[in-house]
């Protein structure tokens, strides 16, 4: 009876599955034991095992036909090369995305803190009384302008015309810039009244490609990753270091902000040139209108970072805010370099 | 040498043909082969060979797609009324060569989608459990599907192109 069931199992047919995996090299070592002794006894699974190799083997035959003509391989050295500008391309893809965003959530950050802490007139009042919504020239005091203080300098008319008469000497406003020595990370604003694009700049300055630039300042070339160059200048340094630098790029928004890099005098000298051949917007009268018209919220305001010897700016029309997150990861990114 | 130069070196030829039995074109496959050999060196997976595979049958699916939206057929050669730019007629043993292969292309497109692309992955050296990871297939189906798709290759051709197998055969 028992031998009856064994020979009844043995004699029990291997799949053509099976068989295919068998001959495939895809069954684990106990079916392929399994498989082997039952071959060793069974004829008709001998025989279906070598009709399957047989069409295994045509199928192999059949597909090799199907084959490119044969070249020599590139060299793997090709590839890695290859493999490695692509990485070189993301990682700097990687990193322009994340300037792009960083800088996109300053920027609003900054719009949405200068539109909820700046106050607003509450009701019209006469206009002798209204406050007049004016951007300051920089004071001779190094200090920052605070909303209050704006208020209070902008409804005080006299004071302001009897300050404008009195403009700061050269020597004077280089010496107000709001910069804190070295080696403490100390930023503060100044604003300045809005200027066409071109600076006014003195000395001999050299506009120049993008490339040129980099090939005379390499990376010290200082820039905002993402947004298009407009314009770079630079003017030999009188102490003969790196040359003083100045790119102007442009927001999508379309305003153009410059980051200006360079040693601290020369620096100084061209904040001071600059502040002194602006007009006040209060005073330009009807023949600017654009400037009359323009808001505190979008005169042009600076920011300004000493770096040992030399200083790192940022200036354009935007919240203090805003250029404050710009020119602190500028100067990470350039002390990284 | 580096695990990656290893694969490189025994698998290149395989990616190749088993990019050139999706695209049937030899320098695209061999641009295709060259482009996941330069991801793989990018991602540094843990299992290059499977993933070599994985990405060269991503690549020939997006490659088709591609080809599809250009309205291209893989297939315009045959009939194409360009002129010829040689002189001379070809060898009867390369005329010989495009027929046979020809048929088994022809024989090889009866196939369903699962079956040829188990096939070509089978015939590309995977092994069972590569196969079943690549394609999502339960180890145990991978036999049954290699076994049917075999069986539906030779008969396809058989009875497609019966006299010239024979001929060539024989010739």
């Amino acid at each position: 009876m028992i031998d009856s069931i064994q020979s009844k199992a043995a004699m029990r047919h291997i799949p053509e599955e099976e068989l295919h995996a068998y001959l495939d090299q895809g069954l684990s070592r106990s079916q392929c034991v399994e498989i082997e002794s039952h071959l060793a006894v069974c004829p008709y699974c001998q025989a279906a095992r070598d009709g399957i190799a047989a069409l295994r083997d045509r199928t192999t035959a059949l597909l090799a036909k199907l084959a490119p003509p044969r070249r020599i391989p590139p060299a793997f050295e090709s590839l890695s090369r290859r493999a490695s500008v692509m990485a070189s391309a993301r990682r700097r893809r990687i990193h322009q995305a994340a300037w792009a965003a960083s800088l996109v959530g300053a920027i609003g950050l900054g719009w949405t803190a200068n539109y909820v802490l700046t106050p607003r007139p509450v009701t019209p009042t006469a206009p002798a009384n209204r406050v007049v919504p004016v951007v300051s020239t920089p004071s001779v005091t190094p200090t920052i302008l605070r909303p209050q203080q704006k208020r209070t300098v902008a409804a005080q008319p006299a004071t302001r015309r009897a300050r404008r008469q009195q403009r700061p000497s050269a020597a004077a406003v280089a010496e107000s810039l709001p910069v804190v020595p070295a080696p403490t990370l100390e930023l503060s604003s100044i604003d300045i009244p809005r200027t066409d694009l071109d600076l006014e700049l003195d000395g001999v300055w050299r506009t120049m490609s993008w490339d040129g630039a980099q090939a005379e300042a390499g990376d010290k070339l200082p820039h905002i990753d993402g947004l298009p160059v407009v314009q770079v200048q630079l003017q030999a340094s009188r102490q003969g270091k790196q040359p003083l630098m100045v790119v102007a790029q442009q927001l999508t928004s379309g305003e153009v902000i410059r980051t200006i890099e360079g040693p601290t005098s020369d620096v100084s000298q061209l904040l001071a040139r600059r502040t002194m051949t602006d007009p006040d917007p209060s005073s330009s009268g009807a023949t600017d209108t654009t400037r009359s018209k323009r808001p505190p919220g979008q005169a042009d305001r600076t920011m300004a970072m000493q770096r040992g010897d030399r200083m790192l700016v940022i200036t354009g029309a935007l919240p203090s805010d805003s250029l404050l997150a710009m020119i602190r990861r500028l100067n990470a990114e350039m002390r990284s370099k | 040498m580096d695990e990656l130069e290893q694969l490189y070196q025994t698998t290149y030829t395989a990616v190749v043909r088993f990019l050139y039995r999706k695209v049937w074109d030899a320098e695209r496959a061999e641009d295709l082969a060259q482009e996941v050999f330069v991801r793989a060196l990018t991602h540094r997976p843990e299992k290059p060979r499977a993933w070599v595979f994985a990405v060269a049958a991503n690549l020939a699916r997006d490659e088709a797609r591609a080809a599809v939206r250009r309205k291209r057929h893989l297939t315009l050669l045959k009939g194409d009324p360009v002129a010829q730019p040689t002189m001379e007629p070809a060898p009867d043993s390369a005329v010989e060569h495009d027929e046979r292969m020809a048929a088994v292309q022809e024989a090889l497109g009866t196939l369903t989608h699962r079956d040829r692309e188990i096939l070509l992955l089978w015939d590309a050296g995977l092994s069972y459990p590569e196969i079943a990871s690549q394609t999502g297939l339960a180890l145990g189906a991978v036999g049954t599907t290699l076994a049917r798709a075999r069986r539906r290759l030779v008969e396809a051709h058989d009875r497609q192109h019966p006299i010239k197998g024979s001929h060539a055969a024989h010739s």
